[in-house]
């Protein structure tokens, strides 16, 4: 074989090698960064707005109403709930297909998580409320571990899918890797279930979560984009966010209680 | 008019309930938001914990007869921030109980502020949060408005 072929060759080994070499040392201080107690979000109005989830639809909804004067005579709480209906019928209804608006939105009465204390899916779980604690639980891995429903998530970094089940699960299988120092994870064998905004999802929906710190390193914020093709007609992409609390731990949760009285029909 | 208080009274216990930060499943189903309902009566038990924590009461009636109510509140957490802890309710306590009735009318409610016998009361977080969220808004129309 001519040199020069051999050594085109060669490249094509060793820059992916490198690249992943590079990617890999940086690691520990990018994890480093997001490592600790995440909990609730911030009391602002914004924060509050999105300590369950939310999406730039709704916050720029929010923030038009909060610049109209006509509205300083309403509570906060109105213009919450006005903002939240906006991104539900103006961004989240138009996106799904046929399929999902048949059960839209489901009856709260009909949820699992209520009728027989079923943690959340993956869907739902990455963005519920109170604490998120992440730690690096091994070479190349990350725990996150949720307060609500006290369970805890694998996060494969650097490394090919190795998914060995095609069975789905509840959170389904997920990859993660770092652009500049957002953390980006991939998450495919999701369990079919519930969306954050009440309609059905199928296993066929696909995550890709990018967490970042804020500058002052006292926020961090989750984007998530959804694609479902069985519930979705396009991606929708919901947001979270928690406030940096070091102070805080993680209390059991091991006194769900399932309901003895349900009246159906109630509404959100 | 004389509606309009009502009316007022009615968005403001809604909004209260939505920011009650009620996690793991939604209000509505077992809860009317609709009304409140107090009961007075001798504590039993009270458990800080999650999802939700809980109380359980002897309510006595003109007859004497004794009956068990039960107290939903928000998780540990949620009262954990606003300073509440395990201790913050005592069995043998007498108290004075305000809270949503059940749809059915059992002997079950979800908490809205409890008084004890000395007059001191404990509230959820909801509105406290609230008057944070206030305050930021007049903040925010007082700039808006000087510009």
């Amino acid at each position: 074989m001519p040199l020069s072929k051999l050594w085109k060759r060669s490249l094509l080994v060793i820059v992916p090698m490198l690249v992943y070499a590079s990617s890999s040392a940086q690691t520990p201080a990018r994890i480093q960064k997001l490592s600790g107690m995440w909990s609730d979000p911030p009391v602002t109005i914004i924060g509050q707005f999105c300590a369950g989830w939310c999406t730039d639809a709704g916050m720029d909804r929010l923030n038009a109403l909060l610049d109209e004067p006509a509205n300083d005579k309403r509570s906060v709480g109105q213009l919450q709930n006005d903002a939240h209906t906006f991104e539900r019928d103006k961004y989240i209804r138009p996106r799904l297909t046929a399929a999902a608006l048949k059960n839209y939105p489901l009856d709260p009465a009909d949820d699992p998580s209520f009728l027989r204390c079923e943690p959340y899916g993956l869907a739902r779980q990455l963005i519920a409320r109170h604490q998120l604690e992440i730690r690096e639980s091994g070479k190349d891995r990350l725990d996150f571990h949720y307060g609500e429903w006290d369970v805890h998530r694998t996060i494969y970094l650097n490394v090919p899918n190795s998914r060995t089940s095609e069975a789905s699960t509840r959170l389904g299988y997920s990859l993660g890797h770092w652009e500049g120092d957002t953390l980006v994870i991939e998450t495919s064998g999701i369990k079919a279930g519930i969306t954050p905004w009440q309609s059905q999802h199928s296993d066929q929906l696909r995550m890709v979560e990018r967490y970042t710190r804020s500058e002052d390193g006292k926020t961090l914020t989750v984007a998530a984009t959804m694609r479902d093709p069985w519930g979705l007609k396009e991606p929708v992409v919901v947001k979270h966010m928690w406030e940096w609390r070091p102070d805080q731990t993680i209390a059991p949760y091991d006194q769900c209680e399932i309901p003895k009285e349900i009246k159906r029909g109630t509404g959100q | 008019m004389r509606r309009l208080p009502v009316l007022l009274l009615a968005v403001v216990l809604l909004l209260a309930i939505a920011a009650t930060g009620l996690s793991h499943h939604a209000f509505s189903p077992v809860y009317d938001d609709t009304r409140q309902i107090s009961v007075t009566g001798v504590v039993t038990q009270f458990k800080f914990v999650n999802p939700h924590a809980m109380m359980f009461m002897d309510v006595t009636d003109g007859t004497g007869k004794i009956t068990r109510w039960t107290v939903e509140f928000s998780g540990r957490l949620n009262l954990s921030n606003v300073g509440w802890t395990e201790q913050s309710i005592k069995s043998g306590e007498r108290v004075t109980v305000t809270g949503n009735p059940t749809h059915t009318g059992s002997d079950r409610m979800f908490f809205r502020k409890l008084v004890r016998s000395d007059g001191s009361e404990l509230l959820p977080a909801a509105p406290q949060r609230q008057d944070t969220l206030e305050e930021e808004r007049r903040q925010r129309a007082l700039k808006r408005n000087q510009k």
